[in-house]
């Protein structure tokens, strides 16, 4: 199917419950102009909706209901009950077409005459606009239909007849079924009286309820018949007869050659009841399977009574399933009593009146009009709109996924477990049998883990659909010709990466409309085409998304912003000298930086790009923007698949363990005592012939702890904003995946952690956040 | 007044509405063999024919009325009907 047509379909459904719960609602407080509006605004959507397909008699049968809905939101009409019904009706019906939809893309054929009526039904409070839609549906209804199946509620013999004296006189008859509501007493209805008013009234009968009621049981407000009736009134008389009840009437057009073929039993739906009813149609619709098995047993028993020296028990039995398949054939005939003589020649005379079968496969698919299938599943309300798609409260979702957390915990203690029936208890046997346990366990977690990450996952065009727009508002406002190009939409993140890219995004994709697109003179002048050309890009990088955001503007003129940098104080002088033009770029990420003369409404306020970098490295993930002067930029997002579960590294200092964010370790080394050098206060180590600064954990984190003098230093290399730092520690562990909570409540302050999380063991895991440790480090020296 | 009932019959005469219908039944209930006359009656309300297919009382006197004459009198078990309902069996 049609991603789109899906999409449709499962946002009908919603739509279609917002609509039914406000007419509910409205009929219960009609005044409401707040709910008015809600139901106004779903039937809005799906009429704006709908066009997108071909499926006019929806469009207009929304539209009808939007404009009923319009003048009661203007005031100009009250919503009385009458309407309600048929906006609910409409919908149903709309419900039942989308049922259709689902399963043959198509809307059914009855689809024209059923919109019309209800169109009709809509615009009458509106002064009736209804001439265009009846002109319609005129073709529509005029078809000779197939014979429906409750024909067989009419007298047989007067079937007969008319069957006969239409085909005689080459003409039709009307044939309708009305089956009015149980409580259309209570409404005021007396459909025995609408139909007295029939013109030309040629037959009428009754349908009964499937199952009467006992007399005690009955009751009598109930309606529990409906009604058959040919007529020779016109279409137009019928439909406007019965007006006030479309949904509960169906009529066809039939001739004497289609009542013809319901006598000789070719019905859509074969009617079990019909077997009961003296009809003689009714015997010769056999069963072909039934007439087939019978065949094959008769000739069975006619072989057997070849057979010499048949008698007794055995003659028995064959007369037994003789007289069987006598009966299957329509015949009863008692055969107990006769020699193998007498009954020899009763199998002959069956077999002989009755024609070999046809193989059955074939005959048991009775041939179905296509349209009467379509007719019945359009009034089906039962069917399922859409695929079937659950919305979840995230809260659901999120409460999931630390359960999966803690599962991971609890289960990581089954380890702990092992070890020490094993060093405690001296059990190596009990040891392994636990960590047999362990694995099944842990696969069984890993693959709960990965569906539930599954469930979070959304494709990035989520956070993309917004663009095409604006940029195309924007560039009009700036009267710059921009050309936006996505690709890798369909890239999958994590919903919380997804919606917390948003608004960095937009930042970006402004800045780049704003600052970095040249006007289109400005373009020419410069030999690029006047069209520019924004692309926003996704693609999937191992555990981490890679989001740019390209243009072929102006880019960044490396020393117009040193020079701004250096005015407004961000950078030294001797900065503004040495600095190389990548770096120069980087500066426009800096708190209180804005290159663009002018501060405009769209972006410039200074504090985009920091703010960007700002929440891109909350996310856990980094900015880097390369930009050629005169050619163009790109911004360069990194963000992890997912925010919910982080791989940090353990490390330890004076006993304590810590956790470190795996993307930020460069690598682990160890370095004898006496090469840890001292330039301007600063411990530093000299690797592969770069100066990196050392930061003794400990002391940052004011935590005692003296280094073993004779001892290697084992030193963590992060990378920071690009800068390599040691981080002096006292020992490393192993990578663990983490579930992250953040400081909350009293340890809100400790800006230094990141998060805490559980480890199988049952520790508490703080997991450093390693620029403020870096800040903090500065401080106390 | 369209609905008179004594003991063993029950004559409906006119438009019988929706108002007469439960009166009729509750006869009907309490009157297993009683007798319907609709001779001069003009309109039935569907509550009251569907009444009388549940009870299925015997209809003593045909309408005049066109209508219930030539399309509801058959309908109405009794008087020769043709439609059969097998599952109408009378209580």
């Amino acid at each position: 199917m049609n991603p789109l047509l899906a999409q449709f379909l499962a946002e009908a459904a919603d739509l279609l419950t917002q609509v039914d719960e406000g007419l509910l609602q409205l009929e219960r407080d009609p005044g409401d102009p707040e709910l008015v509006n809600e139901v106004f605004r779903a039937a809005h959507t799906f009429k704006g909706s709908s066009g997108l397909f071909d499926f006019p008699e929806l469009t207009r049968l929304t539209h009808a209901a939007e404009d009923l809905l319009d003048a009661v939101r203007g005031g100009r009409l009250n919503l009385d009950s009458g309407m309600t019904d048929d906006l609910l009706a409409a919908f149903d019906l709309i419900r039942g077409w989308l049922a259709h939809v689902t399963q043959h893309e198509r809307l059914p054929a009855s689809a024209g005459a059923d919109a019309a009526v209800l169109i009709t039904k809509l615009r009458g409070p509106l002064g009736g606009d209804a001439t265009t839609p009846v002109a319609e549906k005129a073709p529509v209804v005029h078809v000779i239909a197939p014979p429906p199946e409750w024909l067989r509620h009419f007298d047989t013999e007067w079937l007969d007849e008319t069957a006969t004296w239409l085909t005689t006189t080459a003409s039709t008859l009307r044939f309708a079924r009305y089956a009015p509501d149980e409580g259309c007493f209570f409404r005021a209805e007396d459909p025995v009286h609408l139909i007295s008013q029939v013109p030309a009234l040629a037959k009428m009968a009754v349908v009964p309820p499937d199952e009467w009621p006992t007399p005690e049981g009955y009751d009598e407000y109930t309606c529990l018949i409906g009604f058959v009736l040919a007529a020779r009134a016109a279409h137009g008389e019928l439909d406007y007869l019965f007006r006030y009840v479309p949904d509960q009437v169906e009529v066809v057009e039939l001739d004497g050659d289609a009542v013809r073929r319901f006598l000789n039993g070719e019905v859509a739906e074969p009617a079990p009841a019909s077997a009961g009813e003296p009809e003689p149609a009714a015997a010769e619709a056999q069963d072909p399977a039934l007439v087939h098995d019978a065949y094959a047993l008769l000739t069975a028993a006619q072989s057997s009574l070849r057979t010499e020296g048949v008698g007794g028990a055995r003659l028995a039995s064959i007369a037994h399933s003789v007289s069987a398949a006598a009966a299957a054939l329509g015949e009863i005939t008692e055969l107990a009593d006769l020699n193998a003589e007498e009954l020899t020649e009763t199998v002959n005379r069956l077999l002989g009146s009755t024609p070999p079968p046809p193989p059955p496969p074939a005959p048991i698919e009775r041939p179905v009009p296509e349209e009467r299938i379509d007719r019945g599943r359009a009034d089906d309300p039962g069917g399922q709109v859409g695929t079937k798609i659950l919305k979840v409260d995230q809260e659901k979702v999120d409460h999931l996924m630390e359960l999966v957390g803690e599962l991971n915990v609890a289960k990581n203690g089954l380890t702990f477990l092992a070890d020490s029936a094993e060093e405690e208890f001296g059990s190596r046997v009990l040891g392994r049998r636990i960590k047999d346990q362990y694995s099944g366990l842990h696969r069984i977690a890993e693959e709960l883990q990965a569906s539930v990450m599954d469930i979070r996952m959304l494709p990035l065009s989520v956070a993309f659909s917004r663009f095409p727009r604006l940029v195309r508002d924007l560039s009009r406002r700036l009267g710059k010709n921009i050309e936006l190009v996505m690709e890798g939409e369909d890239t999958m993140a994590d919903k919380d990466v997804i919606e917390a890219l948003g608004d960095p995004l937009v930042h970006l994709v402004r800045n780049s409309l704003d600052h970095g697109i040249e006007l289109p003179d400005e373009r020419t002048a410069a030999g690029k085409p006047a069209q520019a050309r924004i692309t926003l890009s996704a693609v999937a990088d191992g555990d981490a998304v890679v989001v740019e955001i390209a243009d072929d503007g102006r880019g960044i003129n490396p020393m117009k912003v040193k020079r701004k940098a250096y005015e407004k104080g961000l950078i030294s002088e001797e900065e503004l000298e040495a600095m190389g033009d990548a770096e120069a770029v980087e500066l426009v990420f800096r708190a209180g930086f804005s290159t663009a003369d002018q501060v405009s409404d769209l972006s410039g306020r200074g504090v985009g790009m920091d703010a960007v970098r700002a929440s891109v490295e909350k996310l856990g993930g980094t900015v880097t923007m390369k930009s050629e002067f005169g050619t163009g930029s790109v911004t360069r997002l990194r963000l992890p698949l997912s925010m919910a579960v982080t791989q940090v590294m353990v490390v330890s200092v004076a006993g304590q363990r810590f956790g470190i964010p795996v993307d930020l370790v460069v690598e682990t080394v160890r370095v004898p005592g006496g090469e840890i050098g001292r330039v301007l206060h600063q411990d530093v180590v000299v690797l592969r012939g770069e100066v990196v600064p050392v930061i003794d954990l400990a002391r940052a984190l004011q935590m005692p702890w003296t280094p073993d003098e004779t001892a290697d230093r084992r030193i963590l290399i992060v990378s920071l904003q690009g800068q390599r730092v040691g981080l002096l520690v006292e020992q490393f562990h192993r990578e663990v995946d983490v579930i992250l909570k953040p400081m909350e409540g009293l340890l809100a302050y400790a800006d230094e952690f990141s998060g805490t999380a559980l480890l199988g063991d049952g520790l508490v895991l703080l997991v450093l956040n390693m620029k403020e440790v870096l800040g903090l480090a500065a401080r106390a020296q | 007044m369209p609905l008179e009932l004594n003991e063993t019959t029950a004559t409906l005469s006119d438009v019988v509405t929706v108002d007469e219908v439960e009166p009729l039944v509750a006869w009907l209930r309490a009157t297993p063999k009683g007798k319907v006359n609709l001779r001069r009656c003009n309109h039935l309300h569907t509550g009251a024919l569907q009444a009388l297919l549940l009870f299925q009382p015997k209809i003593s006197s045909a309408p005049a009325n066109a209508f219930l004459a030539e399309q509801v009198l058959p309908l109405l078990a009794g008087s020769g009907g043709a439609t059969s309902r097998p599952e109408s069996e009378p209580p």
